[in-house]
């Protein structure tokens, strides 16, 4: 029998929705489904979302590391046997020596049941890669704005007359969110790209600003000090919604756009057209991503953006917005959900975490904020954390310097990843989960407009595999939680009590209405909230803060022995890890292979040839793989895709505030492989 | 009906080409990429197609929307339709080994569906449409540009002096 089933995409943070049509009950292919944020648009990925669906690799079986290898073992014995020695853990060495990584591919029911237990077992060691993406946004914003998310909606997009991409390539990570960019520029906006790359989203800049690695907020303040001098900020907006702009004045002075061309450098006239293209277009969204986020200044760089966004009054507006672009299906959920150290569901602090332990029925939380994943990582390195638990991550993948994380998690006395493929990082672990992909199970997702949506099921999961809910229920009542929960709905429930961003949002009306609603949704007659920040903003005394930064030069700058500077990023084609797209011949096909790009002056100094294998070489590791030359990259300056293990070069040193590692800049040197 | 290419849209995703790949086997679209920009090109469906002139067996036919189809049952693999196309569009099929080339999605045409290409494009890159209307449309919004432009020059004039 055929069926179609609604799907939500996997992948990227955009929201996708397609049909997955089904023949008795086995997936066969992906149909269009006209409508959604994608308006029945597709990229690569999605078009092949069902291709990893029944790959021979993936799990099906829970396995136990024995002398032997892994051996298959029963779920029984499994969530027996890892709940037992969980408990055990935690009674010896206390709460805190337990660690837990949720994760941004696990739907909004999951990241929520994951932080439970964490919680209820007494440590706040709970975090996800939000902390390896957005985490200085989160912390950024947060301090500005008082909300970590994208402030408007992707139609206001097409509304803006001026659009900064900073740090993001949406050519690439949001193909389908280029639709909306395009649109904005057939309707007359300008669009400045800052970017050291001439990525594929600059080819559509009307002013490209190819900063130096890691210079963003000596560029940003330029530009304030530009809009300042010449007086083209918003005087209405900054003195009713705003505090703390005399205080920026000062700091941005010293930031001529000539000063910011030594450290950047970009040209000083360049810096004050884009200075005053962004200012007088009357309304602007700023997009930003990886580029901006993943450095030691990322917080600073994204208080430097909110408060450039601020004073030109582009917050809160039609066509206005601060865009932090989500690069995961339910990175923001999962943060809504607290899968984060330091809050609970719907950004309620542990520090004041009452409210939750009454609704949790239970006298009190740990109100200690606990580690991030950089953190735990360390501690299990030093032998603090003995107990990790993994859902649906790589860090031996996607976190920095790898032989580090490798070293760590073999310190562990517990080690339990739940996957749906045999990971680089399950490798390591004491107990493998086989778990149900997005298919095979339904939940909650919010895409990057904070748009939640329900996915659902349209096929069985492989032999034993079993949806990450249905693990983390059976887990949670075998370490004597009360966890009966008879539905994933139940769960739903339960985060619309606890989280009251999520107070209207019910599974039932998530079914009805599939195209999503938009949190804050505080009842459930609320249609949901395309704009934040409308009348106030979500801080205390609801003015906003703007938060001068000064420039600090990245950790590593190039020497001797490294000259270059290496920087990462991803093609439009793997996803990450590439521990699904990496399974899709259509995928690998097309963009399989590992590479660098090298400027072409570079390149001829070094005597390499376009193709030629090459070896990258940092404090922290070697990495072999062909090289590209191009004149997209500037000279000095390496650029390498992370899918394929790259993470051995990068550098772990972390921002102090939002523990997020400076991927983004590393010094390298180049050798020819003979 | 055209498929036509908005040149200057294209990110070079190659979502086309995959899904083309899905749905007939082979991809009949190709993108290529440069430095500064990106062109997908697919059988161009021409008015005076070479094809269909050079064919010796008139194994290529005209359809109603205007797709140019190879028949297979007619076709010998001469591969004069190769020769001639102006952008190098017919391709030995692996299998068969007879010349294949878009054929404008014709099953998906026939259920009243848009070339999948088409249909996924995020870009709009490629549309699929009459050339009058898809002109149309773009002209229209470069007028709006203009007017935007002047009204923009009457304000500094009324400003400035
Ligand atoms: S799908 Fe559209 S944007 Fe993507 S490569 Fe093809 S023509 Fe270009
Ligand atoms: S195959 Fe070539 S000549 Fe024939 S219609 Fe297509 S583009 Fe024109
Ligand atoms: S119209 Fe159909 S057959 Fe032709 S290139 Fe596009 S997807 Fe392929």
């Amino acid at each position: 029998m055929e069926k179609l089933i609604l799907g939500l995409c996997p992948y990227c943070g955009m929201g996708c929705r397609f049909y997955i049509k089904t023949l008795n009950g086995e997936p066969v292919e992906i149909e269009i489904y006209e409508g959604g944020v994608n308006e029945g648009k597709l990229c690569p990925k999605g078009l092949t979302a069902l291709d990893f669906l029944r790959h021979n690799d993936r799990l099906t079986k829970p396995l136990k590391r024995t002398e032997n290898g892994f051996e298959e073992i029963s779920w029984e014995q499994a969530i027996k046997e890892i709940a037992e020695k969980i408990l055990e853990i935690r009674d010896k060495y206390g709460p805190d020596a337990l660690g837990f990584f949720s994760s941004a591919r696990c739907s909004n029911e999951e990241n929520y049941l994951l932080q439970k237990i964490a919680r209820l077992l007494g440590t706040n060691n709970v975090d996800h890669c939000a902390r390896l993406c957005h985490a200085s946004t989160v912390a950024g914003l947060a301090q500005t704005v008082g909300a970590a998310a994208q402030s408007g909606s992707y139609d206001d997009i097409p509304k803006a007359k001026v659009l900064l991409i900073w740090g993001y390539n949406p050519a690439e990570t949001h193909p389908v969110l280029m639709r909306y960019i395009l649109r904005a520029k057939d309707n007359g906006a300008k669009i400045i790209v800052v970017d050291p790359r001439k990525t594929k989203t600059a080819w559509f800049a009307d002013i490209h600003l190819p900063l130096r690695l890691g210079t963003d907020i000596a560029l940003a303040n330029a530009m304030m000090h530009v809009i300042i001098k010449e007086r083209l900020y918003d005087k209405k907006f900054v003195f009713s919604r705003t505090k703390g702009f005399e205080k920026l004045i000062k700091v941005v002075e010293e930031y001529t756009p000539e000063y910011a061309e030594k450290i950047t450098g970009i040209p000083a006239h360049l810096i004050r057209e884009a200075a005053v293209t962004f200012a007088t277009a009357g309304r602007g969204i700023i997009m930003w991503a990886m580029g901006l986020t993943q450095h030691i200044t990322g917080t600073g760089n994204v208080k430097a953006l909110a408060d450039l966004g601020l004073i030109c009054g582009y917050v809160g507006k039609e066509g206005t917005g601060l865009f932090p672009m989500r690069g995961q299906n339910n990175v923001q959920g999962a943060c809504d959900m607290g899968a984060l150290p330091n809050v609970l569901p719907g950004y309620q602090k542990v520090t004041d975490g009452k409210r939750v332990a009454e609704i949790w029925g239970v006298e009190e939380l740990p109100s200690e904020p606990g580690l991030t994943i950089p953190e735990i990582i360390n501690k299990a390195h030093e032998g603090e954390i003995k107990a990790l638990y993994i859902m649906g991550e790589n860090p031996v993948v996607s976190d920095p310097n790898t032989k580090h994380v490798i070293e760590a998690l073999k310190e562990l006395e517990l080690l339990v990843v739940q996957d749906i493929f045999l990971t680089e990082t399950a490798k390591y672990a004491h107990y493998i989960l086989p778990a149900a992909a997005y298919a095979e199970k339904e939940g909650s997702f919010t895409a990057s407009e904070r748009r939640v949506q329900w996915n659902f099921k349209a096929i069985e999961p492989p032999e034993e595999a079993k949806p990450d809910w249905e693990i983390l229920r059976m887990l949670g009542k075998a370490l004597g939680l009360k966890f009966d929960y008879e539905s994933v709905e139940d769960v739903t429930r339960e985060i619309a009590l606890v989280a009251p961003q999520y107070r209207g949002i019910t599974p039932e009306r998530l079914k009805r209405d599939v195209e999503g609603i938009q949190w804050p949704c505080p009842s459930e007659d609320h249609p949901g909230t395309k704009r934040l920040h409308v009348e106030s903003f979500a801080t205390p005394d609801g003015k906003a803060n703007i938060i001068p930064v000064e420039f600090k030069p990245p950790a590593e700058l190039p020497d001797e022995e490294y000259p270059f500077m290496l920087t990462t990023f991803r093609v439009v084609g793997q996803y990450h890890t590439a521990t699904m797209s990496g399974r899709s011949k259509a995928l690998t096909k097309r963009w399989g292979e590992a590479y660098a790009e090298i400027n072409p002056k570079d390149a001829q100094k070094l005597g390499i040839e376009s193709g030629e294998k090459i070896r990258i070489v940092t404090r922290r590791g070697s990495y072999e793989c062909k090289a590209k030359i191009t004149k997209r990259i500037g000279e000095g300056v390496i650029g390498v895709p992370w899918h394929w293990g790259a993470n051995v070069l990068t550098n772990d040193v972390l921002d102090p505030e939002a523990k997020i590692p400076e991927f983004k800049v590393s010094a390298c040197r180049v050798e020819k492989v003979m | 009906m055209k498929l036509f290419i908005n040149l200057g849209r294209c990110i070079a995703c190659k979502a086309c080409e995959v899904a083309c790949e899905k749905e007939h086997g082979i991809s009949f679209i190709s993108v290529y990429e440069f430095e500064d920009m990106a062109v997908p090109l697919n059988c161009r469906h021409c008015e005076k197609a070479p094809c269909i002139e050079v064919c010796p067996t008139n194994a290529i036919k005209r359809d109603g929307d205007g797709a140019v189809i190879i028949n297979e049952e007619k076709c010998i693999g001469c591969y004069m339709c190769s020769a001639v196309c102006p952008y190098a569009i017919p391709i030995v099929d692996p299998i068969k080994e007879l010349a294949v080339k878009c054929n404008l999605c014709a099953d998906r045409r026939k259920e009243g569906n848009l070339p999948l290409c088409a249909s996924v494009c995020p870009t709009d890159a490629l549309v699929f449409g009459e050339i009058n209307e898809i002109m149309e449309e773009k002209r229209k919004r470069k007028a709006e540009r203009i007017v935007e432009a002047q009204r923009k020059a009457i304000e500094k004039i009324a400003l400035f002096g």
